[in-house]
């Protein structure tokens, strides 16, 4: 029963993770009409970016800023690329997660040719810190406990902005209904660039909680993580926000408590074979899609 | 031959036929990566049957691709007329749990692979011949009502059901097919390597299809020839150095192709510009 909550706990802290990047996701899809395959491979740039700064500094602040600039940054000069793919005639959102999937390669073959020798790189100890509480089996680690607390955190903070901001209508308007929004004065490509910024803002933190609490990054990471956000994104039906968090907390504990009990790379194995057959059931997704 | 040609010719004619799988059900709109692991499971299988039971090629082949069409049947099921984006996590997430259970399979050699498949004689002229029936059999298909009902598809969902197409059966059909042929290009793939690694069905070959298919154009079937023939060529062209980047080049290809001409390089409209035309006093008479 303790390796049970233990990894219920542990799986709860990744599963936030997941509701952040699937958040993300999600937003670039229902406001920037793309599909960002590409996304996870920021975040994991950004993991590096906080890997290096904190090669030669000791200030949290600027490893936290330089790590979400380069998060930001990137988010942000994908945006012209995507409006141009989406302004041509004829073509549709496939065409965004193609691009993106080349964007993805790109970054996934200059992280491994280029940082560290593409070997993975460990975070230091004062960055992930030990253990906070311990109860028998049960420890939560720093890493954990900001995971956690970050991720509901940073959850409420974007639904605050999305159901009680102007901007966050004006978000709303977009996904409901591009024309009709466009028709009553709503700014697409300003609204568009904003979604561009929380977007980056939202990578560039679930780097800094997926940092702390996994302790290590490799080039490959981004295509796991790619692959789980988008498996989450489907499950729970593609573009549904409130699905998302349900579907990411639950594939995070899904995924610990295999950890727990099934040895080696099986344990990740579970959680596809789980959501592999949730979409064969259901391939509309388990709350419906919102494109 | 020398050895670089053979192996360029090789893996040249696996990848158009891989192409060729992924341009199929994409005629109607899917991406179906689960073309990947059908290619893993026939070539693990394939190389296992030859080398433990002595099986001969043919029946090899035969078995290869009955495999991976039950394969295909059997998930068409239930993805046949799913949207793109639940039949690329199908396909994605089958690749990952194929890799993973060849990779913790001591019976197929783990993550260190699989070696010493038997030889067969004259593979590079059996694979050339396979690749050209399965051309004729594809253009056949291109030309047929099946072809024009999935040009309909892929336009409109919603005007191809008005026009009474089937869009499960159809959807059925392309990724069927597409699994046989994906099982076919992984016994050959095992008969021409004569070893096997689980890091070969990978993202990255994930990646370089999509290259060869968007960049070779996805409304013909001719686009993937020259495409999968040039890619296949850059680690020949460029020096050691530029080849190691080879991912990258890949890459940027496919998000240049997007950005300046998203149907490919060889496009349905360019290939029925080249058809002959009929003079206009011919006409006129």
């Amino acid at each position: 029963m303790e390796i049970f909550i233990a990894q219920l706990i542990s799986g709860l802290a990744l599963g936030s993770i997941y509701v952040l990047l699937v958040t993300g996701f999600n937003l670039m899809l229902l406001v920037a009409k793309i599909i960002q395959f590409a996304y996870p491979q920021i975040v994991v740039i950004s993991m590096y970016t906080y890997w290096w700064v904190l090669q030669f500094s000791n200030n949290i602040f600027l490893v936290i800023l330089a790590g979400l600039s380069v998060s930001i940054i990137l988010s942000i000069l994908s945006e012209p690329i995507f409006r141009k793919i989406n302004s041509t005639p004829g073509v549709d959102i496939n065409a965004s997660f193609i691009a993106s999937m080349g964007m993805a390669m790109i970054a996934m073959d200059i992280m491994s040719h280029s940082i560290n020798y593409g070997f993975p790189v460990s975070f230091p100890y004062k960055w992930i810190g030990g253990s906070i509480l311990s109860f028998g089996l049960i420890t939560i680690s720093k890493g954990q406990l900001f995971a956690l607390g970050g991720g509901i955190i940073a959850v409420l903070i974007f639904f605050y902005l999305l159901y009680h901001t102007n901007q966050g209508r004006f978000f709303r308007a977009i996904a409901e209904n591009l024309f009709a929004a466009s028709l009553v004065g709503i700014p697409i490509i300003k609204t568009s660039i904003f979604s561009y910024l929380i977007v980056g803002i939202l990578g560039g933190f679930s780097a800094l909680l997926f940092s702390m609490l996994i302790g290590s990054a490799s080039p490959w990471l981004g295509e796991f993580v790619a692959l789980k956000m988008l498996a989450v994104s489907i499950v729970a039906g593609l573009g549904n926000l409130k699905g998302g968090l349900v579907c990411g907390l639950i594939l995070g504990i899904i995924e610990s408590i295999a950890i727990g009990y099934i040895s080696g790379s099986w344990s990740n194995v579970i959680a596809f074979v789980v959501m592999l057959i949730v979409v064969l059931i259901r391939p509309q997704g388990l709350f419906g899609t919102k494109i | 031959m020398s050895e670089v040609t053979y192996y360029f010719l090789g893996f040249s004619a696996i990848y158009v036929l891989m192409g060729w799988a992924l341009y199929l059900p994409y005629r109607v709109g899917q991406l179906h990566f689960l073309i990947v692991a059908c290619m893993a499971i026939s070539a693990y299988f394939g190389g296992y049957a030859a080398k433990e039971w002595d099986w001969p090629f043919v029946l090899v082949l035969i078995s290869g691709i009955l495999i991976s069409t039950v394969i295909g049947f059997i998930f068409s099921l239930a993805i046949g007329k799913a949207p793109c984006f639940t039949v690329v996590i199908v396909g994605l997430t089958s690749v990952f749990i194929v890799k993973t259970t060849i990779e913790n399979w001591k019976l197929l050699g783990g993550t260190i692979g699989f070696f010493h498949v038997p030889s067969v004689t004259n593979i590079l002229f059996i694979m050339y011949f396979l690749l050209i029936i399965t051309g004729f059999l594809i253009y056949r298909i291109d030309h047929s009502r099946l072809g024009r009902a999935a040009s309909v598809v892929f336009v409109d969902r919603e005007v191809a059901i008005t026009l009474g197409v089937d869009i499960k059966k159809l959807g059925m059909f392309f990724q069927i097919t597409a699994c046989a042929i994906a099982g076919m290009a992984g016994v050959l793939d095992v008969f021409l390597v004569r070893s096997l690694s689980p890091e070969f069905f990978t993202f990255s070959m994930i990646g370089y299809l999509m290259c060869i298919l968007f960049v070779g154009g996805h409304t013909t079937m001719w686009g993937v020839i020259p495409s999968a023939f040039l890619l296949q060529g850059i680690p020949l062209i460029f020096s050691s150095n530029i080849a190691s980047w080879r991912q990258v080049i890949y890459g940027a290809l496919l998000v240049i192709i997007i950005l300046l001409r998203p149907e490919g390089m060889i496009t349905r409209k360019m290939l029925w510009n080249m058809k002959p035309k009929v003079p206009q006093q011919a006409i006129n008479k």
